[in-house]
């Protein structure tokens, strides 16, 4: 469980909603299963013995009675005399000394137990629970007095059977109900005392999905309001560390974008200068030449970084607003081939393509990406329009050196270069702000390299309006 | 980039007065120089106040105007002088946010240069706005839409009133004019009035539409007479 908590969704296929639930109603069920049994067992037991008991203390009242009076009975007024015991339903047996019986019923002649014949033989009264024909008696036996004659009384207790089977009846369907009764009770008391966790994860489930405000109902006084007021604590925590760490990033961006605008005035001057002094490098002095066509370059450079924070700053705010109109990709493409004089050293081909985007932005990440190839890959670069029928897309590939496969993954990192000397004069931020604009089309760009053979940088985007874009 | 001195274009005379509103010391002196040495008179001004009483006090033939101003901004020059004068504007815009390009053409400018720039690229946006300032070559007044167009006169009347248009938007309202029912891509709009080579910003050519359009539609909101064609660009209606 806590490891599901603490890391939600990492192995939500095992999670079974509601296993706890119904452990806790097997749980319940089972404990007054056992405590219900273990009463009715017991109660069963006392009535039993005690009807038993007292069936007992009867039967042996009138047995010596009945001895009394079989004392006084010579062997042929026996039949008589047992006879009279068959209308009350007591069988009765009279063993004479010499071994002539008696008996009340002829169906009734069962072996007398060893037992209590040797019990009776001592003079004393025993007593016996046997079945006789299948139905349960009370078997009561002792010496006539002053004879050496044997009474055995056989009192039924097929009553007491019955009622004993009707107190059985009537207890197991009692514990039966007890079981249901405790299982729906059970059920609506797991339900109340699952409540707050399935509201807990329903909130931790809220938070996950980024709704940091999400609180449980506190100030119940048990241990789920205990916890809901640790969750409360915990989510207050999170919520603050988050807006603490977006403001630290917002902060960190718009510092980003302060810098680049501040830089902006000083540098606005220099560029004006720069390109005042380029129209006069050819009448200055030779050793004021180089250094000013170097100094010239690099206010280009330092130009075109701070042109590039600017736009990755913007990006960043996700401020841009996009336009959407029918461009033509190869169009695109041809005109800032020959806008940066790369005629020569950039092909096109496939077939055409039109997609409904921004064309500034298109033409931006073109540029950016053809640039690259420009920069690093150097010779045939070739530019490749095509669709899939849902996205277009276009490869620029080069016959360059490639990109080692460790390099690969962060080409589109911020101020990433593959070679740590920086030798090479783009800012670093090309390729960043291509894919954020391609992100923005709602599109993606991928690289593929082969080292020593060549890269390809493939720009994918929708052929139709991507989301939620303004038409200007 | 492009040499100073094969600029497209002609109709442009030297000796043309520039006002140069900047509060960067080191960016109005090396304008200045840049602008003097390619044949331009140029005046400066270092603040929003200064530069409106300039332009009230004697006039010019365009003027350069930064947007981040003490006292007064570069968008509330634009439109006090716009209430006075056609004179065409050329902004300076230190932020690159859209909104302020858009700002800067809604209260009036002509076009705009986004800082930091090269000389260059300002003289070729200067030149431009002023050759669309200069009567265009066929001068035959054009009648259309119930617009009398009159590009020698530099004049437009609806119903008899003339209407005060700047220049931008007289020369946007003339290429409209002079081919109604034809289609206008935003690019070729920028080729044509603002002298932009390839995808020049199209906001310029949106937001003077929108300009044009609260000045000689009935109901600017739904427009009878400039339509848009949505993804392609905009037509004038005979009618």
């Amino acid at each position: 469980m806590a490891r599901q908590l603490l890391r939600p969704g990492r192995r939500r296929g095992r999670i079974r909603p509601g296993g706890l639930r119904r452990r806790l109603v097997v749980a319940f069920v089972l404990v007054a299963a056992v405590s219900a049994g273990a009463l009715a067992v017991a109660s069963y037991l006392l009535v039993r013995q005690a009807r038993l008991q007292g069936s007992l203390t009867t039967s042996a009242v009138e047995a010596r009675e009945d001895l009394n009076l079989a004392a006084t009975i010579t062997y042929p007024e026996a039949g008589g005399f047992v006879r009279a015991y068959e209308q009350r339903g007591t069988h009765v047996v009279l063993i004479f000394s010499g071994g002539r019986r008696v008996w009340s019923d002829a169906r009734v002649n069962p072996p007398i137990p060893p037992v209590l014949r040797s019990f009776v033989r001592q003079g004393q009264l025993g007593y016996q629970r046997m079945d006789v024909g299948g139905l349960p008696y009370l078997v009561l036996a002792g010496r006539v007095p002053g004879s050496a004659a044997q009474l055995y009384l056989f009192f039924p207790e097929q009553g007491i059977e019955r009622n004993l089977a009707q107190l059985r009846n009537t207890l197991t369907a009692a514990w039966l109900g007890v079981l249901l009764l405790a299982a729906l009770v059970g059920r609506v008391l797991a339900r109340r005392t699952l409540e707050p966790v399935a509201r807990a994860s329903e909130a931790a489930r809220l938070m996950a999905g980024g709704r940091l405000d999400t609180r449980l109902p506190a100030g119940a006084a048990d241990e789920f309001g205990a916890w809901a007021a640790a969750f409360n604590e915990m989510a207050d925590a999170l919520e603050a560390k988050i807006a603490a760490l977006s403001a630290a990033q917002a902060r960190e961006l718009r510092f980003t974008a302060n810098v680049a605008h501040e830089l902006r005035t000083p540098l606005a001057a220099l560029v004006a200068g720069a390109s005042l002094l380029s129209d006069q490098v050819s009448h200055l002095p030779d050793p004021a030449r180089r250094p000013v066509e170097l100094l010239i370059a690099d206010v280009r450079r330092l130009r075109t970084l701070v042109d590039e924070l600017m736009e990755i700053s913007r990006l960043d705010a996700g401020s841009e607003p996009v336009q959407q109109r029918l461009v033509d990709v190869r169009s695109i493409v041809a005109a800032l081939i020959s806008a940066r004089g790369w005629e020569d050293r950039v092909t096109v081909d496939g077939e055409p393509l039109t997609l409904a985007t921004d064309p500034r932005r298109v033409e931006r990440i073109l540029a950016n990406l053809v640039g690259n190839a420009v920069e690093h890959g150097g010779r045939d670069i070739r530019v490749r329009t095509g669709t899939d029928g849902v996205h277009g897309c276009v490869d620029v590939a080069d016959a360059g050196p490639g990109i080692p496969p460790e390099h690969l993954p962060h080409v589109f990192e911020r101020f990433y270069k593959a070679d740590s000397a920086r030798t090479s004069a783009g800012s670093g931020l090309g390729l960043a702000i291509a894919l954020e604009n391609a992100r923005l089309l709602g599109g993606n760009i991928s690289v593929s390299s082969d080292v020593q053979r060549e890269s390809v940088f493939r720009l994918v985007l929708p052929l139709g309006p991507a989301g939620d874009v303004s038409q200007r | 980039m492009r040499a100073v001195e094969h600029l497209p274009g002609n109709g442009w005379a030297v000796d043309e007065r520039l006002l140069l509103v900047e509060d960067d010391a080191s960016i109005r002196e090396i304008a200045s120089i840049g602008l003097k040495a390619v044949g331009f008179r140029v005046a400066t001004a270092i603040d929003g106040r200064e530069g409106l009483a300039r332009v009230r006090a004697c006039g010019f033939d365009a003027v350069i105007l930064d947007v981040m101003l003490p006292s007064l901004d570069g968008f509330e020059v634009c439109r006090e002088i716009r209430k006075f004068s056609r004179v065409p504007i050329v902004m300076l815009t230190a932020r690159t946010d859209i909104i302020d390009v858009v700002v800067g053409l809604e209260s009036g400018a002509d076009d705009y240069v986004k800082k930091p720039f090269e000389l260059p690229e300002l003289i070729a946006r200067l030149r431009a706005v002023l050759r669309r300032a200069a009567a265009p070559a066929e001068a035959e007044p054009i009648v259309a839409g119930g617009l009398e167009i009159d590009p020698a006169a530099f004049t437009v009347r609806k119903d008899g009133v003339e209407l005060a248009l700047t220049a931008t938007e007289f020369r946007l309202l003339f290429e409209l004019a002079r081919r109604p029912g034809q289609v206008f891509t935003r690019e070729l709009l920028l080729q044509r009035v603002w002298d932009y080579e390839y995808l020049g910003e199209s906001h310029l050519v949106d937001v003077a539409i929108g300009r044009l359009r609260a000045k000689v539609e009935d109901d600017p909101s739904h427009p009878a007479l400039i339509k848009t064609i949505r993804g392609v660009g905009y037509r004038l209606d005979r009618a």
